[in-house]
């Protein structure tokens, strides 16, 4: 997180991470689709011939609040899910604020996801950061795929769990914006407790995120959006 | 790993992470003129691309003969900086509205660069009449530099794409032309006037809306490639760390599997000693009983003390054997280097083994030729080798069979290998083939026969005896002599064991003794 107190500006991190072929490039090409013009940077892609992400994608997104006085500037990344790319995911997580980790639904996938989690808290753990103390969300991704992970099962096991979990079918846009506040609140609310932002930048971050949520071409109050992760039974205020 | 790995080196992204790129970064300087000449063909008015700083990257033709008229003297020179000056570092308002990028295409009447109010900031008047217009080169929605257009002479009238300059120019020179400078030579500068670019609002707009629109695709793609060098850097830098680490560990690992080959060595050489001591008493014992010094046996007694003194023997050559492995093992084992004839060798061998071989009825023989090249070697340490295998190979050969040594000259190369004649002779090698009609070895078991204490046949109840320590000595004392040393296949049946030790060269001239190379480096 980068704040300049001249320019009124947040600039926040935020990683999607996951096994290969999850779906984070598709995520950030929907999100990128469903932006506002005024608030979508050109999305940056660098991957390969065969369109596997080579070192990183990047989408910049701002969002103005307070009529512009205030801006917040997310840094929007992909890793490249492939194995061999350790040390590229280990580079790309520095400074993350936030992350959500994509997952494949199909059963199939399972291990993958499995081993994408542990390579994550691994590199975080090079880096220096705690998985615990790091907001984090997951989302279970290609929903209208067969032999997935039923939605009841994950339901059960999201309740034991502590992250909030949602459901997607990234290359259609569903899902995708769900999963983005769902990461952008728990970062908003990490980061305010840590450094008072709202405070600081006479901002309220409720409005804030409800604004984000409408440049990103949703009205639905942000509460609903949040709301909409699977289980959540149990009671969850920020981190 | 339980140790803690340590953190990556930190990692910055030129115009992500903090500041915004550098207008100097993403551009090649070169490149950008040539388009900016371009762009000056096509529209007619003089281009200047600046940096955040102010500094001059890129720019066409350049200033006219008017401003060289100006510029003669100080007072138009000074008068001349000053505009300059605001041009390059006057605050300009950022412009962003496009989605994509810090670059604004403006676009309608209402946002046309002329339209703009006399006091709008990008409109810089020159005392020769002809402006400059400025334009903010934004990126990520911050400005990193700016683009200047101008000098010219705006005239009225629509677009003139690919406009060259005017012969004669509308009106003539302002009065503030002359005021500038009272020194000025104003023939030369009435003269020069007229071929100041000129142009009018709408090629203006045309060219500062084509020229934003190139520049953004420009320097997005410059900034991926710096980031993609950048982040190739340093993935590259993060994996050489990863191996470091790694190589690290591996050689603590290894130093630590040498430290403990080191110790069992010591140990292997202090549990010899210490076995053998007590055991000579009880041969000395033994041999005293068996003559008798303690008076006279019976027949069961005297069977008795001959099995004692069978096994005792038999467990001295053990011991023997272990004590050899570990100093071969330690390195601290000996080799007196004198040149060899081979032969000689493998003919005490045969004439030792004979008495053997004809008990078992088995046929023994060798053959070395007489003009063989001597070796460099220890005479002792390589009888202990042949003997070892012939006696390995009429252990495993059933009565009726044979047992063979062949000596010849081979070399080291395999045939059709480049340079092999100048580099063969260097390399010329004795090869002993010790040759069997026994038992046989089978393919897979063939490198492990030469494994410490390793026996083919692992049962309680096997056919033949021996701690499996001779071949593996054999296999050392074979290194230590710069040899090497495998196991091929005989037909129908048996096997055979190659020795191939380095012939001695004329030219090299034997060191009388030197250290056996230890397992460990």
């Amino acid at each position: 997180m980068q704040l300049d107190f001249s320019a009124r500006e947040v600039t926040v991190k935020l990683v999607y991470y996951g096994p290969a072929l999850s779906g984070k490039t598709s995520n950030l090409v929907a999100l990128h689709g469903l932006a506002g013009a005024d608030t979508r940077g050109r999305l940056m892609t660098l991957e390969t011939q065969d369109d596997r992400t080579l070192f990183f994608d990047l989408l910049p997104l701002t969002f103005r609040a307070r009529d512009g006085d205030v801006s917040l500037r997310i840094k929007l990344f992909t890793v490249p899910g492939q194995p061999i790319h350790s040390a590229t995911r280990r580079l790309v997580l520095q400074g993350a604020d936030g992350i959500a980790l994509i997952a494949d639904s199909r059963l199939s996938e399972t291990q993958h996801n499995a081993d994408a989690f542990f390579d994550l808290r691994e590199n975080l753990r090079t880096n220096g950061l705690d998985l615990a103390k790091m907001p984090l969300v997951i989302q279970f991704n290609k929903r209208d795929l067969p032999d997935i992970r039923t939605e009841a099962e994950l339901g059960q096991l999201a309740d034991r769990g502590k992250e909030p979990v949602y459901l997607a079918v990234a290359t259609k846009g569903a899902g995708v914006i769900e999963t983005f506040m769902g990461l952008l609140h728990l970062t908003w609310a990490q980061l305010d407790a840590t450094h008072q932002l709202a405070k600081k930048l006479s901002i309220d971050g409720d409005t804030l995120l409800t604004h984000a949520a409408q440049k990103l071409g949703v009205s639905t109050p942000f509460g609903d959006l949040l709301a909409r992760r699977v289980g959540g039974t149990r009671p969850r205020s920020g981190r | 790993m339980t140790e803690p790995a340590r953190p990556s080196a930190p990692f910055h992204m030129a115009g992500v992470d903090g500041e915004p790129p550098r207008l100097e970064e993403l551009v090649d300087r070169r490149a950008l003129t040539e388009m900016i000449l371009s762009f000056e063909l096509l529209f007619g008015v003089p281009i200047r691309i600046l940096a955040g700083s102010g500094t001059s990257l890129a720019g066409g033709a350049g200033f006219g003969p008017l401003c060289a008229v100006v510029n003669e003297h100080d007072a138009g020179q000074t008068a001349c900086a000053a505009i300059l000056s605001t041009v390059r570092h006057v605050s300009l308002p950022l412009t962003s509205s496009h989605p994509e990028s810090g670059f604004v295409p403006r676009s309608g009447p209402a946002s046309s660069t002329m339209a703009r109010a006399p006091s709008d900031p990008g409109l810089h008047r020159c005392f020769t009449g002809a402006v400059y217009r400025t334009l903010p080169i934004e990126y990520d929605r911050r400005s990193i530099g700016r683009i200047v257009l101008g000098p010219y002479l705006p005239i009225e009238g629509g677009p003139r794409p690919l406009a060259a300059p005017l012969s004669t120019a509308p009106g003539g020179p302002p009065d503030s032309l002359f005021a500038a400078d009272r020194a000025m030579d104003e023939g030369a500068a009435r003269a020069a006037w007229p071929r100041l670019a000129q142009a009018d609002a709408a090629t203006v707009e045309h060219l500062g809306r084509h020229l934003t629109t190139v520049l953004d695709v420009i320097l997005f793609s410059g900034h991926k490639a710096l980031l993609t060098s950048q982040m190739h850097l340093a993935s590259i830098q993060e994996s050489y760390r990863e191996l470091c680490e790694k190589n690290e560990r591996l050689e603590e690992a290894y130093e630590r599997l040498k430290e403990l080959d080191r110790l069992k060595s010591n140990f292997l050489a202090t549990v010899s000693h210490e076995l053998r001591t007590p055991l000579t008493s009880i041969m000395g014992y033994g041999e005293m009983l068996a003559e008798g010094v303690a008076g006279a046996l019976t027949e069961d007694q005297a069977e008795f003390v001959a099995t004692i003194r069978t096994k005792s023997e038999q467990l001295l050559d053990l011991i023997m054997s272990l004590l050899d492995l570990s100093k071969l093992e330690s390195g601290t084992a000996v080799v007196r280097v004198t040149r060899l004839p081979i032969g000689d060798i493998l003919a005490d061998t045969v004439t030792t083994l004979t008495p053997s071989a004809i008990k078992k009825g088995v046929e023994i023989s060798f053959d070395a030729p007489p003009d063989l090249p001597s070796v460099l070697g220890d005479a002792e340490r390589l009888r202990q080798v042949f003997l070892n295998l012939a006696e390995n190979a009429l252990k495993f050969t059933p009565e009726g069979g044979s047992v063979h040594l062949v000596a010849r000259t081979a070399f080291e190369q395999s045939d059709g290998e480049p340079g092999l004649v100048l580099v063969a002779p260097l390399r010329q090698v004795i090869e002993v083939r010790v040759i069997d009609t026994g038992v046989g070895i089978i393919e897979e078991e063939r490198d492990k026969v030469f494994d410490a204490f390793y026996q083919i046949d692992q049962s309680s109840t096997r056919e033949y005896g021996g701690a499996g320590l001779g071949l593996a000595i054999v296999k050392r004392l074979v290194e230590a002599h710069q040899g090497t040393i495998h196991v091929e296949g005989n037909e129908p049946e048996g096997a055979i064991f190659v020795v191939q030790i380095p012939a001695a060269r004329h030219s090299v001239m034997p060191n009388s003794r030197r250290s056996m190379p230890p397992i460990f480096g």
